[in-house]
């Protein structure tokens, strides 16, 4: 039961965290930032504003990236088979990537070759995350995993490269070239508008939850390092969000490919062998 | 009940254009944004994309190369938006006026809603004009959306069809709408 309410409110629960990151990324630049409540006005302002359609497949490739990642939340609280998770949330990339293309807008299309390349980045680390549970808990079930012990120490490598990931997924500085605020004024979510930008605007709040649920992974039965984890991955990545700028998307493939390959490959035969 | 044209007034995206200022402004509407003045605990957001907006912040008299520019920003943005004219040159031209390639203020090509004076203008007006700018927004209706025709039904008196009179006055209309 509790499971179900969770799946509800997922997209609430990821709005205050991005409601609350937005305070804190203020108070760390001295000044007072907007009320936390901010992210669920802005959904009630674009609820109300008036809606453009560029073309029917734009708008349902937007809705189902929602709804997939939506899905993808579901499975890892309901603690479904972690590979799944994995390509469920490519499919998701996917639907955002095909809807970027379905356009005629040359920032969009720029916005979805960029989508396409930071996945060759970080999808191969999230695949050596799931194989890496699997040979320490003989499983990739995630309700498995939950109750097995805590497994930061022997996957301390592979938590180094998922470190990595976590600005990639969030739009963070210096990962944030998909998005690129003003430079590519968005990427794939520019010709997006009113109601249906609404969609993508939340499916950046689940976002937060799918990256944040992964950590607690590493925690395994224990609630305490979860919440630790995840006080000091969150002000870790603001932290850097807030002091570096953004970085050209080749060195992103380059730095993210290389060192996640190698963190994660030693660990992975570190785990194999040792 | 649940009332959302108040949260209108709660997140205001901005949109910034340049129609040929100096930059003067656009370093002032900078400076608005950045942690001295922190526009954004009104929840301000920068947004490039004018689809994605409800302000319109124009700098700048217009040139000639930049009013087609400035009428395709106005019209990609959605209903409910307002203008604000930044500066003494977007308001009237200010020193610009009557320069052959100037158009003497934004207010010839688009409805402006608040005029922001001052060359450059100050960062403390720029706030009190986009908080002008909240109150406006807030009352404004998407009634401008609704598609209605201006004629009547056509009269026709022994076969012989009479036009005369078919438009709508400009009252009738909104009596009907």
């Amino acid at each position: 039961m509790i499971e179900i309410i969770l799946i509800i409110i997922a997209p609430i629960i990821g709005g205050l965290i991005y409601g609350f990151e937005r305070v804190v990324r203020a108070r760390m630049q001295n000044r007072q930032g907007p009320p936390l409540l901010q992210p669920f006005y802005d959904m009630y302002k674009l609820i109300d504003k008036q809606a453009f359609i560029i073309n029917p497949y734009h708008t349902i490739l937007g809705i189902s990236h929602f709804i997939t990642l939506w899905t993808v939340i579901a499975f890892i609280i309901l603690g479904q088979n972690l590979l799944y998770v994995v390509f469920l949330h490519l499919l998701s990339s996917i639907f955002l990537i095909l809807a970027g293309f379905s356009v005629k807008s040359i920032y969009s299309h720029i916005g979805s070759n960029r989508e396409l390349l930071s996945i060759i980045a970080y999808e191969p680390i999230l695949i050596m995350l799931a194989v890496g549970f699997f040979l320490l808990n003989g499983s990739f079930d995630i309700s498995i995993i939950r109750e097995n012990s805590p497994s930061i120490v022997s996957l301390f490598l592979l938590f180094l490269a998922f470190l990595m990931v976590v600005p990639i997924k969030l739009k963070k500085s210096p990962f944030d070239a998909t998005e690129a605020h003003q430079e590519i004024v968005g990427g794939v979510e520019i010709e997006f508008s009113g109601v249906f930008f609404e969609f993508l605007y939340m499916a950046k709040w689940l976002e937060y939850i799918f990256i944040y649920l992964l950590l607690f992974l590493f925690a395994g039965d224990s609630i305490f390092l979860a919440i630790v984890l995840f006080v000091s991955v969150f002000l870790l990545v603001n932290l850097i969000d807030n002091s570096t700028a953004r970085i050209k998307m080749k060195h992103l493939i380059k730095i993210v490919l290389t060192i996640g390959l190698i963190f994660g490959m030693l660990n992975l035969i570190g785990l194999a062998y040792v | 009940m649940f009332n959302l044209k108040k949260y209108r007034k709660k997140s205001p995206w901005i949109l910034h254009y340049n129609a040929g200022s100096c930059n003067g402004c656009d370093i002032e509407i900078l400076a608005s944004l950045s942690p001295k003045y922190d526009l954004e605990r009104f929840g301000v957001i920068n947004t490039g994309n004018p689809k994605q907006s409800d302000i319109f912040l124009v700098t700048g008299p217009v040139t000639f190369r930049s009013r087609e520019r400035l009428v395709e920003l106005y019209t990609q943005m959605p209903e409910p938006k307002v203008v604000v004219a930044v500066g003494s040159c977007s308001c009237t031209g200010g020193v610009f006026r009557g320069m052959y390639n100037v158009e003497d203020g934004i207010d010839r090509y688009i409805p402006v809603d608040v005029y922001i004076p001052g060359c450059a203008t100050s960062p403390e007006l720029i706030i009190d004009g986009l908080v002008k700018g909240l109150d406006i927004l807030e009352k404004k209706t998407k009634e401008i959306e609704k598609p209605y025709k201006l004629y009547k039904e056509v009269s026709t008196k022994d076969d012989i069809v009479n036009r005369r009179g078919s438009a709508l006055k400009i009252g009738e209309v909104d009596d009907k709408n």
